[in-house]
């Protein structure tokens, strides 16, 4: 029973930052209705900027993570550009192949500008894990899940309570009467695919703060992560993506428990074609947010 | 001269697993699973003749045959999703497909060696070719026979009414329904086919390079298989080929005396191929134009 607490506690930490992966990917397709390949290898840029600012500057947690933030946006701006601006929205397979080639392009930029296997990464906080009736916690990991909270909190707000994100869940609802209300669509999903960059970008700065180092396949296991857990939650659904993610958290840090690490991923994915298979692949509205 | 005949080996393999995509995409379904089967294909073929000492040809159709068999039975629950849900769940199929072969070990003494799949470690020593043999033109010859006869089965299907049906499903699933197709056989159906067509390049694939690893086998590899007929154009499946060409051929070692900076091109060229021509590269208008150029099928089918 301690096992299996602990093992929920664990798995609902990292479960934040699955989420905040997963609203990556769900802003960007509730608003385009395309999905984004790059997406992994964008946070990778972000956070291998930051390793950067930290070993060749010096530069702290703060500094590091404002790093990663701004070239994933900067990333992100450019994917956008290439890849779903200039390709109509008839094209949408094509606009996935074209964000497939960006993402070898932007892997193959980070592996040569820092080609080592592994780079540090601030650690969160050096502090001892907090041990209280056989259970354990790490204060970093905690923080982790509360930043995650925090900006979910916040995009929560930005989508109900600002003009911006009435005019977001507008363009997700009816692009067509959008526009004739006088929204671009296009301008508001640009924004949108950068914002979503940014808590790609936010997501990816906590994992590896609380790792203390960033690798080369992170890009690669941040899209896994992020797509599984936004598909687990429901497509479409900003609840649902934040569930997702601790739901996949959960139950990962279970099943690496109680069947080893080599079923860690197999389980999540079986549960997921499960999910899949069960709810039909049905999409829920994103604007009943 | 022998680097060139190594091109076309990775070529007419590359083919075989883009011609898989190519008959699930002719449905409009995106299925990221094509690597998972050709993993499988890889790993049949490669105990058979390694474990087993089979001849590579019954080796390569048995693996075509289970590889087949999954995707059928991956078919069922997969096809019942679609759009971004089927990109996900053909995903997941295919990463567990890799971790199931990480974690896989069969190994058998065989003169004194211990041989077989052996976990992380990949399974190496898949000598049917040196064994037995051939040279590299013999086994640039055997790949591209086991293309032909694809293409040809394709060309075939393409020309016959199951073409039809499946470019019917493919263009407007609705309108298929109200004329009396069966949406889930035929989705199924092509899904099969293409799982069969990936067993086959997964055999040769583990036959030509002589040790596979699961991640030989992942997300990468599955994306390539749906990038050559999107970027190929849909019309036919020489698109796909071409597609390939371009790639394999142009693209990436055209490219090589760039050095390490040859990705960075590559993404750029293929970004620029796909706004320039969303469509593919022989699109419906440019296979028309290359019909007429030869003299065929002109008025009575396209006009």
């Amino acid at each position: 029973m301690l096992d299996l607490i602990q093992n929920t506690i664990d798995g609902v930490m990292i479960g934040g930052a699955y989420a905040l992966l997963a609203l990556g990917f769900t802003l960007t397709f509730g608003v385009m209705r395309r999905l984004n390949l790059a997406f992994g290898a964008i946070v990778l840029c972000g956070l291998y900027a930051g390793a950067a600012a930290h070993q060749a500057l010096g530069w702290g947690l703060l500094g590091s993570i404002a790093a990663t933030l701004a070239v994933a946006v900067a990333a992100g701006l450019y994917v956008e550009r290439l890849c779903f601006r200039a390709l109509a929205e008839s094209a949408s397979i094509a606009a996935m192949v074209s964000s497939f080639a960006i993402w070898m392009q932007l892997e193959e930029i980070a592996a040569l500008l820092m080609p080592r296997r592994t780079y540090a990464y601030p650690a969160l906080s050096e502090a001892r894990p907090w041990e209280w009736a056989g259970l354990s916690l790490r204060p970093d990991q905690l923080a982790m899940a509360a930043v995650a909270l925090g900006a979910m909190a916040a995009l929560g707000w930005t989508l109900r309570r600002t003009r911006f994100g009435l005019a977001a869940r507008a363009v997700a609802t009816a692009p067509l009467a959008a526009r004739l209300a006088g929204i671009e669509p296009a301008r508001i999903g640009s924004a949108m695919f950068l914002l979503a960059c940014g808590l790609g970008g936010l997501a990816g700065a906590l994992i590896a703060a609380v790792d203390s180092q960033v690798t080369i396949k992170f890009g690669m296991w941040a899209m896994l992560k992020g797509l599984v857990a936004m598909t687990l939650g429901g497509i479409g659904s900003i609840p649902g993506a934040v569930i997702g993610g601790l739901a996949l958290g959960v139950i990962e840090s279970n099943a690496q428990w109680y069947l080893g690490a080599e079923w860690r991923d197999i389980v999540a994915y079986g549960l997921l074609f499960a999910v899949l298979y069960w709810r039909r692949g049905r999409e829920r509205p994103w604007t009943n947010s | 001269m022998d680097f060139y005949l190594a091109l076309l080996q990775v070529i007419g393999i590359h083919a075989l697993i883009g011609l898989s995509a190519y008959v699930v995409i002719l449905t409009g379904q995106v299925s990221l699973a094509q690597a998972g089967f050709f993993a499988i294909g890889a790993y049949v073929a490669g105990m058979l003749t390694v474990l087993a000492g089979w001849h590579l040809i019954p080796a390569l159709l048995a693996a075509g045959l289970v590889a087949g068999a999954v995707a059928f039975l991956v078919g069922f629950p997969a096809l019942r999703v679609k759009g971004l849900m089927l990109v996900v769940a053909t995903t997941a199929f295919g990463e567990a497909v890799r971790l199931f072969f990480f974690n896989f070990d069969y190994q058998v003494a065989k003169g004194g060696v211990r041989v077989g799949p052996l976990g992380g470690e990949g399974f190496k020593q898949i000598r049917f070719f040196p064994e037995n043999g051939y040279t590299t033109l013999d086994v640039l010859v055997f790949i591209w026979v086991v293309v032909g006869v694809v293409m040809a089965l394709l060309w075939w299907m393409d020309r016959s009414r199951a073409g039809a049906v499946l470019r019917a499903v493919g263009e407007d699933e609705l309108a298929a329904q109200a004329m009396g197709i069966d949406l889930t056989a035929v989705k199924v159906a092509a899904m099969t086919a293409g799982g069969v067509i990936a067993g086959f390049g997964g055999a040769i694939y583990a036959h030509y390079t002589t040790h596979i690893e699961h991640f030989n086998f992942g997300i990468v590899l599955a994306t390539f298989a749906i990038a050559y007929p999107i970027l190929g154009g849909l019309s036919t499946a020489f698109g796909t080929v071409v597609a390939v060409l371009f790639i394999q051929g142009l693209l990436i070692e055209g490219l090589r005396f760039l050095g390490d900076w040859r990705n960075l091109l590559f993404g750029a060229l293929i970004v620029l191929a796909m706004n320039l021509r969303p469509h593919g590269l022989l699109d419906a208008a440019t296979t028309l134009r290359l019909r007429r150029l030869f003299g065929r099928g002109g008025a009575g089918r396209d006009a």
